[in-house]
Protein backbone atom coordinates (compact mmCIF):
# COMPACT_ATOMS: atom_id res chain seq x y z
CA UNK A 1 0.00 0.00 0.00
CA UNK A 2 1.50 3.42 -0.89
CA UNK A 3 0.39 7.12 0.08
CA UNK A 4 -1.82 7.73 -2.90
CA UNK A 5 -3.93 4.22 -2.49
CA UNK A 6 -4.09 5.54 1.52
CA UNK A 7 -7.65 7.19 2.88
CA UNK A 8 -5.87 9.06 5.66
CA UNK A 9 -9.08 10.65 5.90
CA UNK A 10 -11.20 8.39 6.18
CA UNK A 11 -9.13 6.43 8.62
CA UNK A 12 -8.95 9.28 10.62
CA UNK A 13 -12.73 9.48 10.57
CA UNK A 14 -13.23 6.10 11.80
CA UNK A 15 -14.89 5.18 8.69
CA UNK A 16 -12.42 2.29 7.36
CA UNK A 17 -13.15 -1.24 7.01
CA UNK A 18 -12.12 -3.18 9.43
CA UNK A 19 -10.16 -5.39 6.99
CA UNK A 20 -8.59 -2.19 5.59
CA UNK A 21 -7.85 -0.77 8.74
CA UNK A 22 -4.50 -3.21 9.63
CA UNK A 23 -3.13 -2.26 6.39
CA UNK A 24 -3.92 1.69 6.49
CA UNK A 25 -2.00 1.20 10.40
CA UNK A 26 0.81 -0.73 8.65
CA UNK A 27 1.59 1.46 6.43
CA UNK A 28 1.57 4.66 9.23
CA UNK A 29 4.13 2.95 10.77
CA UNK A 30 6.68 3.53 7.86
CA UNK A 31 5.45 6.34 6.42
CA UNK A 32 6.73 9.40 7.92
CA UNK A 33 4.61 11.90 6.20
CA UNK A 34 0.97 10.06 6.18
CA UNK A 35 1.84 10.25 10.43
CA UNK A 36 2.86 14.16 10.09
CA UNK A 37 -0.57 14.60 7.54
CA UNK A 38 -2.53 12.27 10.33
CA UNK A 39 -1.44 14.22 13.11
CA UNK A 40 -2.65 17.85 11.65
CA UNK A 41 -5.77 16.37 11.00
CA UNK A 42 -6.13 15.55 14.86
CA UNK A 43 -4.68 19.08 15.76
CA UNK A 44 -7.52 20.44 13.40
CA UNK A 45 -10.33 18.37 14.68
CA UNK A 46 -9.09 19.09 18.38
CA UNK A 47 -9.53 22.73 17.13
CA UNK A 48 -12.81 22.54 15.64
CA UNK A 49 -13.72 20.99 19.08
CA UNK A 50 -13.07 23.58 21.15
CA UNK A 51 -16.13 25.50 19.71
CA UNK A 52 -18.69 25.32 22.59
CA UNK A 53 -22.19 24.25 22.44
CA UNK A 54 -25.05 27.13 23.06
CA UNK A 55 -28.22 26.58 24.82
CA UNK A 56 -30.90 27.61 22.56
CA UNK A 57 -32.15 31.12 23.74
CA UNK A 58 -35.34 29.69 24.68
CA UNK A 59 -37.14 26.02 25.27
CA UNK A 60 -39.45 24.19 22.83
CA UNK A 61 -42.60 22.67 24.11
CA UNK A 62 -45.88 22.39 21.90
CA UNK A 63 -48.97 22.46 23.79
CA UNK A 64 -51.41 19.75 23.57
CA UNK A 65 -54.61 21.14 21.20
CA UNK A 66 -58.00 19.23 21.51
CA UNK A 67 -58.44 19.93 18.11
CA UNK A 68 -55.30 18.44 16.69
CA UNK A 69 -55.68 15.30 19.53
CA UNK A 70 -57.34 11.88 18.44
CA UNK A 71 -61.17 11.64 19.44
CA UNK A 72 -62.12 9.02 22.06
CA UNK A 73 -63.48 6.59 19.08
CA UNK A 74 -60.36 6.75 17.17
CA UNK A 75 -58.23 6.07 20.33
CA UNK A 76 -60.43 3.21 21.05
CA UNK A 77 -60.75 1.79 17.04
CA UNK A 78 -56.65 1.80 16.87
CA UNK A 79 -56.17 -0.11 20.36
CA UNK A 80 -57.04 -3.65 20.10
CA UNK A 81 -57.22 -5.15 23.25
CA UNK A 82 -59.06 -1.67 24.07
CA UNK A 83 -61.40 -2.46 21.15
CA UNK A 84 -62.16 -6.27 22.41
CA UNK A 85 -63.06 -5.59 26.03
CA UNK A 86 -65.16 -2.71 24.54
CA UNK A 87 -66.96 -5.27 22.41
CA UNK A 88 -67.36 -7.78 25.09
CA UNK A 89 -68.95 -4.89 27.48
CA UNK A 90 -71.35 -4.61 24.54
CA UNK A 91 -72.50 -7.72 24.25
CA UNK A 92 -73.08 -8.14 28.25
CA UNK A 93 -74.77 -5.07 28.14
CA UNK A 94 -77.38 -6.05 25.21
CA UNK A 95 -77.80 -9.49 27.35
CA UNK A 96 -78.65 -7.82 30.48
CA UNK A 97 -80.98 -5.11 28.55
CA UNK A 98 -82.48 -8.07 26.94
CA UNK A 99 -83.19 -10.30 30.31
CA UNK A 100 -84.84 -6.87 31.83
CA UNK A 101 -87.09 -6.52 28.91
CA UNK A 102 -88.43 -10.14 28.63
CA UNK A 103 -89.24 -9.63 32.92
CA UNK A 104 -88.31 -6.96 34.19
CA UNK A 105 -88.81 -4.70 37.60
CA UNK A 106 -91.75 -1.77 36.79
CA UNK A 107 -89.48 1.43 36.07
CA UNK A 108 -89.21 4.50 37.82
CA UNK A 109 -88.83 7.70 35.79
CA UNK A 110 -86.76 10.31 37.97
CA UNK A 111 -87.68 13.65 37.14
CA UNK A 112 -84.45 16.21 36.51
CA UNK A 113 -84.47 18.85 38.61
CA UNK A 114 -82.18 22.24 37.75
CA UNK A 115 -80.12 23.51 40.92
CA UNK A 116 -78.36 26.60 39.43
CA UNK A 117 -76.64 26.84 42.56
CA UNK A 118 -74.96 23.59 42.56
CA UNK A 119 -74.16 24.29 38.87
CA UNK A 120 -72.18 27.18 39.31
CA UNK A 121 -70.39 26.17 42.55
CA UNK A 122 -69.10 23.29 40.68
CA UNK A 123 -68.03 25.74 37.78
CA UNK A 124 -66.79 27.97 40.05
CA UNK A 125 -64.93 24.73 41.87
CA UNK A 126 -63.64 23.63 38.41
CA UNK A 127 -62.38 27.03 37.27
CA UNK A 128 -60.24 27.61 40.66
CA UNK A 129 -59.00 23.79 39.94
CA UNK A 130 -58.06 24.65 36.49
CA UNK A 131 -56.57 28.22 37.85
CA UNK A 132 -54.28 26.88 40.66
CA UNK A 133 -52.91 24.11 38.23
CA UNK A 134 -51.86 26.90 35.72
CA UNK A 135 -50.70 29.27 38.15
CA UNK A 136 -48.55 26.33 39.33
CA UNK A 137 -46.77 24.80 36.25
CA UNK A 138 -46.36 28.87 35.54
CA UNK A 139 -44.43 28.90 38.61
CA UNK A 140 -42.54 25.89 38.36
CA UNK A 141 -41.18 26.82 34.40
CA UNK A 142 -40.09 30.06 36.07
CA UNK A 143 -37.93 28.09 38.74
CA UNK A 144 -36.58 26.02 36.33
CA UNK A 145 -35.84 29.04 33.72
CA UNK A 146 -34.11 30.72 36.49
CA UNK A 147 -31.87 27.46 37.64
CA UNK A 148 -31.12 27.54 34.10
CA UNK A 149 -30.00 31.14 33.41
CA UNK A 150 -28.23 30.60 37.20
CA UNK A 151 -26.39 27.75 35.95
CA UNK A 152 -25.73 29.85 32.38
CA UNK A 153 -24.26 32.57 33.90
CA UNK A 154 -21.81 30.69 36.53
CA UNK A 155 -20.91 28.28 33.63
CA UNK A 156 -19.92 32.11 31.78
CA UNK A 157 -18.33 33.16 34.95
CA UNK A 158 -15.77 30.55 35.23
CA UNK A 159 -14.69 30.93 31.52
CA UNK A 160 -14.22 34.83 31.93
CA UNK A 161 -12.15 34.16 35.13
CA UNK A 162 -10.38 31.49 33.00
CA UNK A 163 -9.32 33.74 30.75
CA UNK A 164 -8.87 36.45 33.01
CA UNK A 165 -5.98 34.08 34.95
CA UNK A 166 -4.48 33.05 31.27
CA UNK A 167 -3.95 36.75 30.99
CA UNK A 168 -2.42 37.71 34.31
CA UNK A 169 -0.31 34.07 33.99
CA UNK A 170 0.65 35.89 30.05
CA UNK A 171 1.42 39.01 31.37
CA UNK A 172 3.43 38.01 34.63
CA UNK A 173 5.22 35.91 32.08
CA UNK A 174 6.13 38.64 30.30
CA UNK A 175 7.38 40.72 33.16
CA UNK A 176 9.58 38.35 34.16
CA UNK A 177 10.82 38.06 30.57
CA UNK A 178 11.26 41.70 30.51
CA UNK A 179 13.29 41.98 33.77
CA UNK A 180 15.41 39.44 33.12
CA UNK A 181 16.08 41.45 29.64
CA UNK A 182 16.83 44.75 31.75
CA UNK A 183 19.05 43.01 34.44
CA UNK A 184 21.45 41.38 31.45
CA UNK A 185 21.52 44.30 29.24
CA UNK A 186 21.83 46.64 32.93
CA UNK A 187 26.21 47.13 32.82
CA UNK A 188 28.12 45.51 36.10
CA UNK A 189 28.45 47.95 38.83
CA UNK B 1 -26.21 4.12 24.57
CA UNK B 2 -28.81 1.41 23.76
CA UNK B 3 -30.76 2.50 26.66
CA UNK B 4 -31.40 6.10 25.41
CA UNK B 5 -32.38 4.59 21.72
CA UNK B 6 -35.12 2.33 23.53
CA UNK B 7 -36.17 5.12 25.47
CA UNK B 8 -36.78 8.02 22.18
CA UNK B 9 -38.59 4.95 20.50
CA UNK B 10 -40.57 4.74 22.97
CA UNK B 11 -41.04 8.49 23.07
CA UNK B 12 -42.09 8.10 19.37
CA UNK B 13 -44.65 5.74 19.64
CA UNK B 14 -46.36 7.64 22.38
CA UNK B 15 -46.36 10.80 20.41
CA UNK B 16 -47.76 9.26 17.20
CA UNK B 17 -50.71 7.82 19.40
CA UNK B 18 -51.09 11.81 20.35
CA UNK B 19 -49.22 12.35 23.72
CA UNK B 20 -47.79 15.70 23.44
CA UNK B 21 -45.95 15.48 26.39
CA UNK B 22 -43.55 12.56 25.11
CA UNK B 23 -43.19 14.83 22.18
CA UNK B 24 -41.75 17.85 23.91
CA UNK B 25 -39.59 15.21 25.95
CA UNK B 26 -38.05 13.86 22.80
CA UNK B 27 -37.40 17.42 21.78
CA UNK B 28 -35.68 18.87 25.06
CA UNK B 29 -33.50 15.84 24.30
CA UNK B 30 -32.56 16.91 20.82
CA UNK B 31 -33.00 20.91 20.76
CA UNK B 32 -29.68 21.48 21.83
CA UNK B 33 -28.37 19.67 18.77
CA UNK B 34 -30.40 21.09 16.26
CA UNK B 35 -29.84 24.36 17.39
CA UNK B 36 -26.76 24.47 17.02
CA UNK B 37 -26.10 22.35 13.63
CA UNK B 38 -28.55 25.33 12.50
CA UNK B 39 -26.98 28.05 14.15
CA UNK B 40 -23.68 27.17 12.54
CA UNK B 41 -25.17 26.66 9.53
CA UNK B 42 -27.14 29.66 9.33
CA UNK B 43 -24.74 31.73 11.19
CA UNK B 44 -27.69 33.63 13.20
CA UNK B 45 -29.27 33.22 15.89
CA UNK B 46 -32.77 34.30 15.67
CA UNK B 47 -32.81 32.34 12.54
CA UNK B 48 -31.60 29.08 14.41
CA UNK B 49 -34.67 29.42 16.83
CA UNK B 50 -36.99 29.97 14.60
CA UNK B 51 -35.93 26.95 12.12
CA UNK B 52 -35.30 24.86 15.18
CA UNK B 53 -39.22 25.42 16.26
CA UNK B 54 -40.54 24.67 12.72
CA UNK B 55 -38.06 21.69 12.03
CA UNK B 56 -39.89 19.94 15.65
CA UNK B 57 -43.15 20.98 14.29
CA UNK B 58 -43.03 19.46 10.92
CA UNK B 59 -41.55 16.24 12.58
CA UNK B 60 -44.36 16.40 15.05
CA UNK B 61 -46.79 16.38 12.11
CA UNK B 62 -44.81 14.02 10.24
CA UNK B 63 -43.95 11.61 12.81
CA UNK B 64 -46.27 8.82 11.20
CA UNK B 65 -44.44 8.43 8.15
CA UNK B 66 -41.10 7.96 9.99
CA UNK B 67 -40.91 4.00 9.20
CA UNK B 68 -38.05 3.15 11.52
CA UNK B 69 -37.53 4.93 15.02
CA UNK B 70 -33.99 3.83 14.78
CA UNK B 71 -33.62 6.36 12.62
CA UNK B 72 -35.11 9.60 14.13
CA UNK B 73 -32.00 11.31 14.21
CA UNK B 74 -31.27 11.43 11.00
CA UNK B 75 -34.32 12.02 9.61
CA UNK B 76 -34.96 14.62 12.21
CA UNK B 77 -31.33 16.38 10.62
CA UNK B 78 -32.39 15.67 7.11
CA UNK B 79 -35.81 17.98 7.95
CA UNK B 80 -33.66 20.61 9.49
CA UNK B 81 -31.11 20.28 6.45
CA UNK B 82 -34.35 20.90 4.12
CA UNK B 83 -35.31 23.72 6.07
CA UNK B 84 -32.02 25.47 6.73
CA UNK B 85 -31.00 25.33 2.88
CA UNK B 86 -34.41 27.03 2.16
CA UNK B 87 -33.74 29.73 4.15
CA UNK B 88 -30.32 29.99 2.67
CA UNK B 89 -31.42 30.01 -0.53
CA UNK B 90 -34.21 32.69 0.12
CA UNK B 91 -31.35 34.85 1.65
CA UNK B 92 -27.77 34.38 -0.10
CA UNK B 93 -27.31 34.31 -3.86
CA UNK B 94 -25.81 31.09 -4.60
CA UNK B 95 -22.18 30.45 -4.25
CA UNK B 96 -21.86 33.17 -1.91
CA UNK B 97 -19.39 32.74 1.12
CA UNK B 98 -20.20 33.94 4.44
CA UNK B 99 -17.75 35.02 7.06
CA UNK B 100 -14.80 36.04 5.53
CA UNK B 101 -11.65 35.81 7.56
CA UNK B 102 -9.81 38.91 7.03
CA UNK B 103 -5.64 37.76 6.49
CA UNK B 104 -3.64 38.18 9.32
CA UNK B 105 -6.67 37.89 11.48
CA UNK B 106 -6.26 35.19 13.38
CA UNK B 107 -3.20 35.73 15.80
CA UNK B 108 -0.28 33.34 16.82
CA UNK B 109 -1.40 32.82 20.74
CA UNK B 110 -5.35 32.07 21.43
CA UNK B 111 -7.43 32.67 24.57
CA UNK B 112 -10.50 30.28 24.74
CA UNK B 113 -13.02 33.19 23.49
CA UNK B 114 -10.31 34.05 20.46
CA UNK B 115 -10.37 30.11 19.39
CA UNK B 116 -14.44 30.24 19.72
CA UNK B 117 -14.10 33.00 17.30
CA UNK B 118 -11.24 31.51 14.65
CA UNK B 119 -13.03 28.27 14.80
CA UNK B 120 -16.15 29.95 13.69
CA UNK B 121 -14.53 32.51 11.10
CA UNK B 122 -12.72 29.33 9.93
CA UNK B 123 -16.25 27.48 9.21
CA UNK B 124 -17.42 30.47 7.62
CA UNK B 125 -15.05 30.47 5.48
CA UNK B 126 -16.57 27.30 4.09
CA UNK B 127 -19.41 26.70 1.57
CA UNK B 128 -22.71 26.13 3.04
CA UNK B 129 -22.26 22.38 1.38
CA UNK B 130 -18.99 22.22 2.94
CA UNK B 131 -19.60 23.61 6.01
CA UNK B 132 -22.64 21.59 6.78
CA UNK B 133 -20.75 18.13 5.97
CA UNK B 134 -18.05 19.17 8.98
CA UNK B 135 -21.31 19.92 11.28
CA UNK B 136 -22.85 16.48 11.03
CA UNK B 137 -19.31 14.61 10.61
CA UNK B 138 -17.36 16.34 13.46
CA UNK B 139 -20.09 17.71 15.48
CA UNK B 140 -22.96 15.40 14.85
CA UNK B 141 -21.18 11.96 14.85
CA UNK B 142 -22.92 10.74 12.01
CA UNK B 143 -21.69 8.39 9.44
CA UNK B 144 -21.15 8.68 5.57
CA UNK B 145 -24.11 6.41 4.80
CA UNK B 146 -26.35 8.01 7.05
CA UNK B 147 -24.95 11.86 5.99
CA UNK B 148 -25.71 10.34 2.21
CA UNK B 149 -29.05 10.18 3.19
CA UNK B 150 -29.69 13.55 5.64
CA UNK B 151 -28.18 15.71 2.52
CA UNK B 152 -29.85 13.20 -0.44
CA UNK B 153 -26.11 12.84 -2.11
CA UNK B 154 -24.08 9.76 -3.27
CA UNK B 155 -21.75 9.24 -0.27
CA UNK B 156 -18.51 9.79 -2.84
CA UNK B 157 -20.06 13.30 -2.68
CA UNK B 158 -20.28 13.83 1.19
CA UNK B 159 -16.51 12.44 1.05
CA UNK B 160 -15.56 15.24 -1.51
CA UNK B 161 -17.33 18.17 0.35
CA UNK B 162 -15.86 16.51 3.76
CA UNK B 163 -12.02 16.04 2.61
CA UNK B 164 -11.99 19.69 0.63
CA UNK B 165 -13.36 21.30 4.28
CA UNK B 166 -11.05 19.17 6.42
CA UNK B 167 -8.31 20.74 3.60
CA UNK B 168 -9.27 23.78 3.71
CA UNK B 169 -9.85 24.15 7.63
CA UNK B 170 -6.26 22.50 8.13
CA UNK B 171 -4.78 25.70 6.34
CA UNK B 172 -7.00 28.22 8.07
CA UNK B 173 -6.45 27.19 11.54
CA UNK B 174 -2.67 26.00 11.11
CA UNK B 175 -1.68 29.50 13.09
CA UNK B 176 -4.02 28.49 15.68
CA UNK B 177 -2.75 25.21 16.25
CA UNK B 178 0.47 26.44 16.08
CA UNK B 179 -0.07 29.06 18.77
CA UNK B 180 -1.79 26.18 20.97
CA UNK B 181 1.32 23.99 21.18
CA UNK B 182 3.50 26.56 21.90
Amino acid sequence: MNCSSVDLKAHFLGETARAEKNSVEDHLRACQNCREELDRLKLTDATLRTLVDEEPPQRIAFVSDKVFEPRWYQTIWRSGPAMGFASAALLAAAIVAHGFSVNGPARQVATPTVNTAQIEQRIEREVNNRLDAVVAKQRQQTVEMLDAAEKRFEAKRQTDLAVVQQVAQYYQKKTAQLMVAVNQERPPQ
Amino acid sequence: MIFREVEDRDLIAKARRGHVDAYNVLVSRWEKRVFNYLLRLVSNREDAMDLSQDVFLKAYQNLKKLEDPAKFPGWLFRIAHNEAFSLLRKNRPEGEIAGELKSGESSSRMFPIELNLAVQSALGRLSDDQREAVLLKVYQGFKFEEMAEILSCPVSTVKSRLYTALDLLKQTLAPVNMGGTE
